[in-house]
Formats: C-alpha cells, structure tokens, sequence
C-alpha cells in the first residue's frame, strides 16, 4: 500500500477547527442527554437538578484536589498492578521472542523488509497495549459500584469530577508505562534485527512538499495530466517527448533544506507506463529542471535520469550548477527574491518524459525536495507518541462510559468508537450523510431490500414514503451528528509515517493530534461527573 | 453548636425504590422525621428490611430521597463538602481487597488532603486503637479475617478524627472479644464527644451504648426515646443488694409482702453470657495453659 504523508497532513486550522467541533457537540450532547434523563428520572424538577448540578460541577472545578486525584490515580494503578493487568508483558515477551523466526533472513534485510519489521513492532505494541487500557477503563468504576467500594470514597470528600479524573489518569498512565517499556523493548529488538550494514535504511526522511500543476502536450496549464486508465486516480501521466510537463513550485527554500555538502536533494518514486513494450530492460528517462518562476529563461536541466520504478531515487543538485558557463547558485538565482507580487524563496521544477510515446506518472507527493535526515529514533518515539495520544483517548471514552453503563457494555461502546474511528467508516459515513450511497437512508434501503427494488428505482411519491423519508432525514442528522464525535484515527496514525521512513511532522500531525485528544476531555470528563452525580451508586 | 443542636434532621424522608421503567417497587422509608443531637449515640433499630441502611445511605447521599429533607452537620446531603466531618463504616466493609492495611489508610488520608506525615501518624494511632494485628498490618485485605476487615473499616472511618460517625452494624461479624472492643470504641467517641448513629438489629449492642434509640419497621418510625426511659418498667421495683443470708431474705419478702408488693422474688443475679466469655478469655490470657473443665450437666 503506498504512503502519502501529505494525503495525511492535517494543517493546524483545520485541526483548530476539528477541536471546536469535537468539544463543541460532544459537550453539546452529553449536556442535552444529561437534561434528557433527568427530566425522565425526576420529571420536571430536572431541570433544576441539571443546573444546580451544572453550578456544582463548575464549583468542583475550581475546587479540584491534586492529592485526592493522586490518590485515585495511585489506587487504578496499584489495582492494576495487583490485579495482574501488567501479564501482558508475557504476551508481548513471547510476541518477540519468536517474532524474527517468522520474519525472513535477518543477513540480507531489503527495504521492505526494514517496513515490515516497524510495522510490526508498532502494530504489536499498540495492539497490546490499547486492550489492557480498554479493559482497565470500563471495569473499574463499574466494579467499585457493583462492589460497594465507591462507598468508601464517594462518603469523603472526594468529588465525583476528581473520581473521574483519578480514574482516567490512572489507567492512561498504565498504559503509558506498558506503552513506554514495550516500545523501549521493540525498539531495540528492531534495531538488533538489521545488521549493522544495512541500518541506513532506519531512516526518518523530513519531506518538503510543492505544489504541483501540469502542462498538456501543448503546454498548456491543467490541474492534470493524462489518465493512462488506473482505477486509482491518484498519479497523472506526462507524454514523452512533447511539451507534457508537470511542474512543482516550492516554497520558502532556503539554506536550511540543503543537505551537508550544500546539494539540495530530490527524491521522487515516479511510475512508468509503457504504450509499446520496446526494450522491457531500458528504463524510460526523465529529466529535471529547476527554474526560476519570474525569469524562466534562468533555469538549470539535468541529465536524464532513468526511472526507478516501485523505488524511490534520489537526484542530488548541487548548490552552484553552471549551464552555458554560466553559474547559477540555487537559493540565489533559481529561487524567487521577492517582490510585491511574487514571495520569496519559491523555486520552480519542472520534470519531462523524454521517451516518446511512453509516459511518467506522478502525484504531488512523488517529489518533494529531501531534508537532512531525523535520527531514526526521533520518528520511532514521535509515532509511539501517537499511540500513547490513542491510550489516553480510550481511557478517557472508556472511563466516561462506564460511568453511565455497565462495565461489558461500556468496553463494547469503547472498542464500537476506536473501530469506528478507522479511515474507512468516516468515509462511508461521509458518503452517507453526503447521500452518495445509493439506495437512501435506513428506511428507505429496507423498503427497497424488501420490495425487491434497485439503488435507482425512483419510489413512488406518496404520504407513507414521505414519512419514511422524514424519518431518514432525522436518523441521518444523527448520524452527522454521531461523525462529529467519534475521533479520527487519521489523527493518530504516526506508525505510517515511521512505517514508511518518514518523520513525523510537529506542526501537521503531532500538535493537531495532541489538539484533538484535548478536545475529548471536558466533553468525557462532564458525561462522568453527571453520570456519577446523579445516579444512585448503588449495585442493582 | 450546643450539646442538644441537633447533628442531623431528617424532615417527612420517604424513599420508593423504583423499576427500570420508573414504576414504584418497594416504598423502603415513609416518612421518617427524626433528629439527632450532638454528642449521643444514636441507635437506629430494626428487623431486616425496615430501612435502617436506606436511611443511612440517605444520609449520605448514596441514595437520593424520594420526599423530604436532610440536613446534616448544617448541610444538605448532597453536599460534597459535608463529608469533611464525616465518617461512615458500611455495613460489609467495602473497601480494595488489593490493598493492605498502611495502603488503605494512607489512600483515604488522602482523600482528606492530609499530609504525608499526618496520615502515617495517624494510620499507626487508628491502628493500634482498632487493635489490628502489626503482623496483620502489611499483608493485603483479601487476606483478612471478617474480625479484621471490620476493624480496618472502623480504623478507615476514623482516619479523619469526625465529628459525626456513622456505623452501619458495627457489630456483624464480630467475636464477643470484637464486639466488646467494638462498644467500648463507641463509647470512647462518646466521651470524646463525637455524635454516632448506628444501626443494628442486634439488641444488645444497641442496649449498652446508646443513649437513644429509634425502632423502624417497614420503612417506619414506631418508636424513638432514651432507652432508658424505653426500658423502665413502671409497674416494678428493683432492689440491689450485696449478698444476704436466707434469713435475711426471707425477712425481706416478708417485708415486702407486708407492702402490698406481690410476684416477690428475691434471688441472686445472673451474669450475662457475654460477661462470662469475657471473664473466661482474660484469664486465659492471664494464665495461660490447659485446664481440665467438669462437664456439669451430668449433675443436674
């Protein structure tokens, strides 16, 4: 499966405006439900048990306790602990304790196989440690009511906000150190399993992303270029030998992207299609050529370059290039000075199929120009940063759930909402809120499985099928709804990145992620506090 | 707050224990109106299911009413901060199995924000005065004996020096050794005083600490004055005196009938069964060692 690190950027607005939505409706929602089963349990004098519980909460708020949330957060673990919750290090011992028999000849390690090994590794220790924290999320309030326990907390002066909190401090902080002492494990069994020749392909590649733009066979501008007949419309196609160009402009390029030696680094993963077999072992050739966009008449074009087909290649310009004899300094010639209309520090590259009648395909993400190089390790504990972001997510919903249900229903409910927070669902529940499923909304689909009619059959207009149809409408809004508070996992899949041999980007994974996870707290944290405030804790 | 304020006031309390679909299934209180005064001990009594525990669980707002009004301490229950002054032993002592007995006291101290080295000092004080074992002390309570987990969850109780304690059959469970520590514990907090409600069905518990009591029999309250008073037959005189000849006695009853007084039985009291287990366990203690005991039923 190819990686696009740029398909999964999320800018900081976006991640700005995902926090508000997220804190927003899901605080909007847990407010609404709380009012909703107060009036049910206590008729209309619910309405003044929610506010003045509402007064109470934001009271026990600024009158928090870090001792007494200590003291529960110490108590999750040490229950934890004695509990044996912490056996999962034998699971995840053995786990690696056999893992290189499975995992091909450790002597001769391919690039691929350096992805498996990570993938592994990260897969292995979320996998492990995302369960444990689950469990230990939605059983221990619910086990302290059935057992009366919580009696002996809940008669001193410990708030209900405070047990929440303790509760899921506690239990992100297992599944931090079982996170923590596991990743420390995989990383070294990684690194032991990739002979010393080989640890160059432990990279951590910090990719500089441009916009890219094409130009037809009459060089003429598009947004793309040719459709060669892939399903996956992901790469555009360029003609060779014509005036087919895809263009990238790239931006503030400074010093600062150069490697070592002063070269700047290309690296593209460009795709060839053959429209005549020719000579199946010549490559097909590209060539490169940087620009610079006001004055395009200076501009530097390398040698042609064979294409590296299903690998990526790296092309190293150096800094000082001499076309004609004349000498052209990358940063200073190619790249725009800045003006009033046009920034500085933008330079242009332009790559063409030399071949003719053969084609390269390319997408933005296919070159980008390439940093010096993260320490391996940096993007192994950023994506372990990721994971540790998921935990405490889980533990949050986990704990906020089995504040309201019982402790199986609650792990149900927490394990519905991860899965559900896959790339796949958010997808489909897109389409559907968006109406691109064809066959209607719920109703309407069961009609239409029950009257044997297709996804386009128009349905007769009558009162019953409006009804039907209203019906949808409100069940849809909920879904909207329900997609606004069930996360993304798009904000936590740092192991691709590392997967793949990239780092982890700051300001458009980490801190969006970080910002999200955030925007979970006060919603679960209020669920808690109302659950617990106004049921009865007793066992039933 | 002077010594007949009252600590609690409870006003027309009524709780109806509701199914899943609201429907009323067991009305547990009904209208219970009672007050309790600082510095008593306070018994509340009952046959299983008169609503003894509801009550308490009312008052500390583990339940909420159905009808009425509490005030404890000068506090609603449902008031957070009321617990500040509070302890409450439950009826099994629900506390984490997992912990040991330092561990317990220590994670309550802190839920009182004490400090570390107020909770160890008084950790090793409650301790010592619930007599728990120092053995005992350090191994996990899943290991306990009823005996010793009751102590531990008095020991929890107390761990914040309240004002108002409220047991929940402090007695259950407990040997006559227990239970007389037990009472003796009440009446210490009594002298220190501290206000306590209790609740037990086990009479004579009830009989010799408390200064009140109130008799609940289907979540209502049939009875409620000093026990004392409860227990003062009107229409019968005791004499106590030390040991008589038969002559003697004989002179009295005839003194007596003389009197007018009928049904006379002059006749040398009888200890209680809990005196004499008491009395048996202290000597053994001070000598220990076997004793051949007669089997005295043959006799009679």
């Amino acid at each position: 499966m190819y990686f696009d690190p740029a398909e999964n950027f999320i800018y900081p607005p976006y991640a700005i405006y995902n926090w508000m939505i997220v804190a927003g409706f899901f605080t909007a929602v847990v407010l609404v439900v709380s009012l909703l089963t107060l009036l049910v349990s206590k008729g209309s004098s619910g309405f003044g048990v929610f506010f003045t519980e509402l007064i109470g909460m934001l009271k026990d708020v600024f009158s928090l306790s870090p001792r007494r949330i200590w003291a529960l957060t110490r108590l999750t673990f040490m229950e934890a602990y004695r509990r044996k919750a912490l056996a999962v290090f034998v699971v995840f011992g053995l786990l690696f304790m056999f893992a290189g028999w499975f995992m091909g000849d450790s002597k001769e390690i391919q690039p691929d196989q350096v992805k498996v090994y990570i993938s592994f590794v990260l897969t292995a220790v979320s996998w492990l440690t995302l369960p444990v924290v689950l469990i230990l999320a939605c059983f221990g309030i619910p086990e302290d009511i059935r057992l009366r326990s919580i009696h002996t907390v809940v008669t001193k002066p410990a708030r209900r906000i405070e047990i929440v909190l303790g509760r899921m401090i506690g239990v992100s902080m297992i599944g931090w150190l079982v996170l923590s002492v596991m990743s420390v494990v995989g990383y070294l069994w990684i690194v032991r399993q990739i002979p010393q020749a080989s640890q160059e392909l432990l990279k951590c590649r910090v990719p500089i992303y441009g916009l890219v733009s094409f130009k037809d066979r009459e060089g003429n501008y598009g947004k793309e270029g040719i459709n060669v007949g892939d399903i996956w419309a992901f790469r555009s196609y360029i003609e060779g030998a014509t005036k087919s160009r895809a263009e990238w402009r790239f931006f503030n390029v400074d010093e600062t992207m150069l490697d070592s030696e002063g070269n700047l680094r290309l690296e593209n993963s460009f795709s060839a299609f053959r429209s005549y077999k020719g000579d199946m072992t010549r490559p097909l050739f590209y060539d490169i050529k940087l620009f610079n966009i006001e004055h395009p008449e200076i501009s530097y074009t390398t040698q042609p370059q064979p294409v590296n087909e299903f690998r990526s290649k790296q092309d190293i310009i150096p800094r000082k290039v001499t076309v004609d004899d004349v000498q052209y300094d990358i940063l200073n010639d190619l790249t725009t000075k800045g003006s009033d209309k046009v920034p500085k520090g933008i330079l242009g590259i332009e790559v063409a199929c030399i071949d003719r009648d053969q084609y390269i395909g390319m997408a933005r993400s296919d070159l980008f120009i390439r940093m010096p190089d993260r320490p391996f390790w940096v993007g192994y504990w950023k994506a372990i940063f990721g994971t540790a972001l998921t935990v405490l997510l889980v533990s949050m919903i986990g704990v906020a759930a089995s504040t309201m249900v019982k402790a199986p229903i609650a792990a149900v409910l927490t394990a519905v909402m991860y899965i559900l927070s896959g790339k796949n669902p958010h997808q489909f529940m897109d389409q559907l809120v968006a109406g691109q499923v064809q066959g209607g909304g719920v109703l309407e689909s069961v009609y239409r499985l029950v009257m044997h009619l297709g996804p386009s059959t128009e349905l007769p207009a009558n009162p019953a099928f409006t009804v039907v149809q209203i019906f949808d409408s409100i069940l849809m809004n909920f879904l909207w709804l329900c997609k606004q508070v069930i996360p993304r996992s798009q904000y936590f899949n740092m192991p691709e990145y590392v997967a793949n041999g990239f780092d982890v980007p700051w300001a458009t994974s980490l801190i969006p992620s970080l910002l999200v996870t955030s925007a979970f707290i006060i919603p679960c944290v209020m669920m808690g506090y109302f659950a617990l405030r106004t049921r009865e804790l007793e066992s039933k | 707050m002077s010594q007949s304020e009252p600590v609690i006031e409870i006003r027309n309390l009524s709780k109806i224990y509701r199914d899943f679909w609201g429907r009323p299934k067991v009305r547990a209180l009904n209208s219970l109106s009672l007050d309790v005064r600082k510095g008593e001990v306070f018994g509340l009594l009952g046959p299983n299911g008169s609503g003894k525990t509801t009550t308490l669980k009312l008052l500390l707002g583990l339940l909420f009413p159905t009808e009425g009004e509490i005030t404890i301490l000068g506090k609603s229950a449902a008031d957070v901060s009321k617990n500040e002054r509070i302890g409450y032993l439950p009826e099994e002592s629900y506390l984490y199995r997992f912990l040991n007995a330092y561990e317990t006291l220590d994670f309550y101290g802190r839920l009182f924000n004490m400090t570390a080295a107020q909770r160890k000092e008084r950790s090793e004080k409650l301790l010592d005065l619930v007599k728990l074992a120092p053995q005992a002390r350090r191994r996990q309570l899943k290991e306990y004996s009823k005996g010793m987990t009751r102590r531990i969850g008095v020991a929890q109780a107390l761990i914040n020096d309240p004002d108002l304690v409220m047991l929940d059959e402090p007695t259950s469970g407990l040997d006559p050794l227990g239970s007389r520590d037990m009472k003796d514990l009440i009446l210490d907090l009594k002298k220190q005083g501290k206000t306590v409600l209790m609740c037990s069905h086990l009479l004579a518990d009830v009989q010799d600490v408390c200064d009140r009591i109130a008799i609940l029999y289907g979540g209502e309250l049939k009875v409620m004055d000093r026990v004392d008073t409860l227990l003062k037959s009107e229409d019968k005189t005791q004499i106590n005196t030390s040991k008589l000849s038969a002559a003697a006695i004989s002179e009295v009853e005839a003194v007596l009938k003389r009197h007018g007084a009928s049904d006379v039985s002059v006749d040398h009291p009888t200890a209680t069964l809990e005196d004499l287990f008491l009395k048996t366990v202290q000597e053994s203690r001070d000598r220990p060692g076997h004793r051949n005991v007669a089997d005295r039923t043959s006799a009679t």
